[in-house]
């Protein structure tokens, strides 16, 4: 019976995403990709890469930048390099963690409300404009007080107004979707609703949530490296970019390094973020 | 005709005396020769024109007609000058309208010679106004003062047009739209007018007035037109002349009554044959092209019909193949066996005559007095009821084929949807005597998921049941084979897939676990008119195999009596006319119904070689 019809065999060869990726991007998003991954190997390999332990004193302290202490020592003599490795590592594992809990709640939420719609959907994002008013900083305030001072205790604060960008976004997306022919197809062939969801629905906001995700990397670590800088990040010793700079700062005059070499990394890791995400915004736009 | 002639011939001048060369010859308005242009899509060189010559005459309108990536836009925007800048296309060849050469020369004489000597309509009028101005401020822009814009607008139709300055686009209809953006185009009087598929995004009744619209602004203004479309009747409604484009080469040129008549190219002869006609016979499948359009990254090296050509030869494949005068008749056709070519006419054959459908006891779907209406609201809070059903009655027997047919707005997809469930009905009954109906739509593409597998797409219509994988692997092959696509397909996702492969692919979802009843909305009207006719034969096999009933709406008349045992014309939500599909395209009773057919393009067209007539003003 098919021998009526020629039968089309051709399909046409799909090309591959990460290939695209490292060849497409100019020469400044392909920078900062490699400064990015750099740092990243830097922080997953901090123990490795650092050649003093960060919380006990190494050398004789205010020793500016040399060939024993590449980036100097500080008042209290601990090694900044190694506490500068150690610092990315906590400032990268902040955003990533915060970025997740916000991919993970909003993304739940707002594929709830997009994909049931009605009055869910409206009570759902009313709650989500609420957590959205809070302001960061004040929140993380409170929670520092109620709770006590800690790492843990500042991403709490910062996840808790984080997560509604990703509710707003993933809801956005899988709104457009669901009057889509595709939705609809996939409705009538009677499969279930978790089905989908999962595999209809929320896939589809993917490129968007990954775009907003890497954007938000760079806005992270400065929200993060802020608040440490005001004292609501770990205790004392702990080696976090924004606390160090935040006390070394009346070492600005005699001995620069001790607040600026933190600061710099700060400024240097947001910024390629950045520039990342604007990459991969980029991308996935050239893609459509 | 005399006074359009000496006008264009007028107009012509004039326009060279503003550009001040004298490389173009009075009577040709414009000249393409051996135009190449090469799009780079990330790197992989994209085919668009592969040596194409013509030349526009003064005062004719020459139509250009292809499928999809014939190149038929990529030629319309050469003519204007238009091509992208960023990024450039490689291009090679040259285009002369009146002495400016518009692909190598400075933007600002071609701004200029557009400004004064050229006019353009595109598809989409909607998207082609702009949206923040007054249709009054735009045509004053093109015309210069008001009373030359109000002069426009009457002359294309455009009822009490002193208001109509006043509109906004958004408040005209589309085929409204469209006369605005001719009144643009032919302000300043142009020498040459490029549309681009003017009339493809209009109902057919509003598409019949444009051309007639266009027919007597030819004769007014004495411009040449250059009408770009995909359908070969329409061409046949308005040409003087046509083209035929396929794959970036120019395959057939010739007066229209000749080619319509006396087709000379295997591709136009297999174009005309596949094209729906309300003569076309009911009861076998009707002519079709096998195969595919060749993907403009990896062209043929010789005629690029040659993969579809049933008289390729060795000499077909090697180059390409330039025009050919044709020795019996005036024009020209790429193709070196032009001889052979004529008796594959009168060859062409349709196939067996179908048997006859399963007749099941039952009914698929019941309706009675069946409502709905929408509710717009304004920005400003004040709501409008639409009724889009007005109490339908209906009743689709089991294997029983019904076309609803009707424009937009008739209330047919509206209908289609309430029965397949993705619509609540207001009021009235419907029974469904079948399970889970399934569903085709107009834009196939758009139906299949784009991040999962055909595999998964197919196949998931029968998980959840007590089935192992491998006999679902097992039942989407052989879905997949029932639709005339190989296996290897359902590794492929939908962007892998040409527009045919995705229907065909949602016709596999919908058919691998048979469901008795299969809606249809629109399925053929975004394809190719090759491709229409392998997807009705699809269908109307599919139906007989498997006992489907089927319900089709379309715009189409040609292409529900094919498929259709009986035919329900809709309008304004209500059904205006019911019966046996012959009997309401040759005997129609309502008015309505006889204005949908009247206005059929290419109706009057003849492949047998008697009299055609031009659409006179």
């Amino acid at each position: 019976m098919a021998a009526t019809e020629l039968l089309t065999t051709k399909v046409r060869s799909e090309g591959l995403g990460l290939r695209r990726l490292l060849r497409s991007p100019g020469l400044l998003d392909r920078f900062a990709l490699f400064v990015l991954v750099a740092l990243i190997l830097v922080a997953i390999f901090a123990p490795l890469i650092a050649p003093h332990d960060p919380l006990i004193p190494a050398g004789p302290p205010l020793t500016p930048p040399g060939r024993a202490f590449w980036f100097g020592t500080d008042q209290i003599g601990y090694d900044i390099f190694s506490r500068v490795v150690f610092g990315l590592r906590a400032s990268l594992v902040g955003a990533f963690v915060v970025i997740l809990s916000g991919i993970v709640i909003g993304g739940l939420i707002g594929l709830t409300a997009g994909a049931v719609g009605g009055w869910v959907d409206s009570a759902l994002m009313r709650t989500t404009d609420v957590f959205l008013a809070l302001p960061a900083p004040l929140l993380a305030i409170a929670v520092v007080a109620a709770i006590g001072p800690g790492f843990t205790h500042t991403l709490l604060a910062v996840a808790i107004v984080w997560w509604p960008w990703y509710a707003r976004i993933v809801r956005g997306e899988i709104t457009a979707l669901r009057h889509r022919p595709q939705t609809e197809a996939a409705k009538l062939s009677g499969i279930s609703r978790r089905r989908i969801w999962f595999r209809h629905l929320l896939p589809g906001s993917l490129p968007a949530v990954l775009v907003l995700a890497t954007l938000d990397v760079g806005g992270l670590i400065l929200i993060l490296a802020g608040l440490s800088f005001l004292g609501l990040g770990a205790p004392a010793p702990a080696p976090e970019l924004g606390a160090m700079s935040a006390q070394g700062l009346r070492f600005l005059l005699s001995s620069w390094w001790i607040p600026i070499v933190p600061a710099a990394f700060v400024a240097i890791l947001a910024f390629v973020a950045n520039l990342v995400g604007d990459g991969i915004r980029d991308l996935m736009g050239s893609m459509e | 005709m005399s006074g359009p002639d000496s006008d264009a011939g007028v107009i012509v001048e004039n326009a060279r005396a503003t550009t001040g060369e004298a490389a173009t010859p009075p009577s040709v308005v414009a000249r393409v020769e051996d135009l190449r242009v090469t799009f780079d899509r990330r790197g992989t060189p994209l085919h668009a024109l592969r040596g194409v010559s013509l030349e526009v005459r003064a005062g004719e309108i020459l139509g250009i007609v292809g499928e999809s990536g014939s190149g038929k836009t990529v030629l319309g925007l050469s003519l204007l000058g238009l091509l992208p800048d960023d990024p450039r296309p490689e291009i090679s060849g040259s285009v002369d309208v009146l002495g400016t050469d518009m692909m190598t020369g400075h933007e600002r004489d071609r701004r200029a010679l557009r400004r004064r000597t050229l006019g353009a309509v595109f598809q989409d009028p909607s998207t082609s106004l702009n949206p923040t101005m007054s249709v009054g401020q735009q045509i004053v822009e093109a015309a210069g003062t008001r009373d030359e814009a109000v002069r426009l607008l009457e002359a294309v139709g455009i009822p009490d047009p002193k208001r109509r300055m006043r509109s906004y686009p958004h408040e005209l209809s589309g085929g409204q739209q469209q006369r605005v953006m001719i009144a643009m185009a032919i302000a300043n009087r142009p020498s040459l007018v490029i549309a681009d598929e003017p009339t493809t995004a209009l109902d057919v009744t509003v598409q019949s007035e444009i051309l007639d619209l266009i027919a007597a602004l030819r004769a007014d203004l004495g411009s040449s037109f250059v009408f770009v479309t995909h359908d070969l009747g329409v061409a046949a409604e308005i040409a003087d002349r046509i083209v035929v484009l396929y794959a970036g080469r120019l395959l057939e040129e010739g007066s229209t009554a000749d080619v319509l008549t006396d087709p000379a190219h295997p591709y136009t002869i297999g174009l005309l044959a596949s094209r729906l006609q309300l003569r076309s016979p009911r009861d076998r499948p009707v002519v079709s092209l096998p195969g595919d359009v060749p993907d403009p990254e990896s062209p043929p090296p010789g005629c690029p019909f040659a993969p579809r050509c049933e008289l390729v030869v060795e000499a077909c494949t090697d180059q390409l193949i330039p025009p050919i005068e044709i020795p019996h008749r005036a024009g020209t056709a790429a193709c070196i066996r032009l001889d052979d070519a004529r008796a594959l006419r009168r060859s062409m054959h349709t196939g067996d005559p179908w048997e006859a459908p399963p007749s099941i006891e039952g009914a698929a779907v019941q309706l009675r007095g069946v409502t709905k209406s929408f509710t717009l609201r304004s920005r400003f809070g004040s709501a409008v009821k639409v009724d889009a059903l007005r109490g339908i009655d209906l009743e689709v027997a089991r294997g029983e084929a019904v076309a609803l047919v009707g424009e937009s707005g008739s209330g047919k997809s509206t209908l289609l949807r309430i029965v397949a469930g993705l619509e609540q009905r207001d009021g009235g009954e419907m029974e469904i005597g079948v399970a889970a109906p399934q569903m085709i739509f107009q834009n196939a593409l758009a139906s299949l998921t784009p991040w999962l597998t055909v595999r998964e797409l197919v196949g998931e219509r029968l998980s959840g049941r007590r089935v192992s994988r491998a006999a679902i692997d097992r039942a989407v092959d052989e879905a997949l084979v029932r639709v005339g696509l190989t296996p290897r397909v359902a590794r492929a996702r939908s962007r892998q897939l040409s527009g045919g492969q995705a229907q065909r692919v949602a016709i596999a979802r919908a058919i691998v676990d048979p469901p008795g009843l299969l809606l249809a909305d629109e399925p053929t009207s975004s394809l190719d008119v090759s491709l229409r006719a392998v997807i009705l034969n699809l269908l109307n096999r599919l139906r007989r195999d498997l006992g489907l009933a089927i319900m089709f709406v379309t715009h189409d008349l040609a292409a529900a009596r094919v498929i259709a045992d009986r035919i329900a014309v809709m309008h304004d939500g209500t059904i205006v006319e019911l019966g046996e599909a012959g009997q309401v395209c040759a005997d129609p009773q309502h008015p309505y119904t006889r204005a949908l057919l009247a206005s059929l393009p290419g109706e009057s067209l003849e492949t047998g070689g008697a009299a055609w007539q031009p659409r006179s003003s």
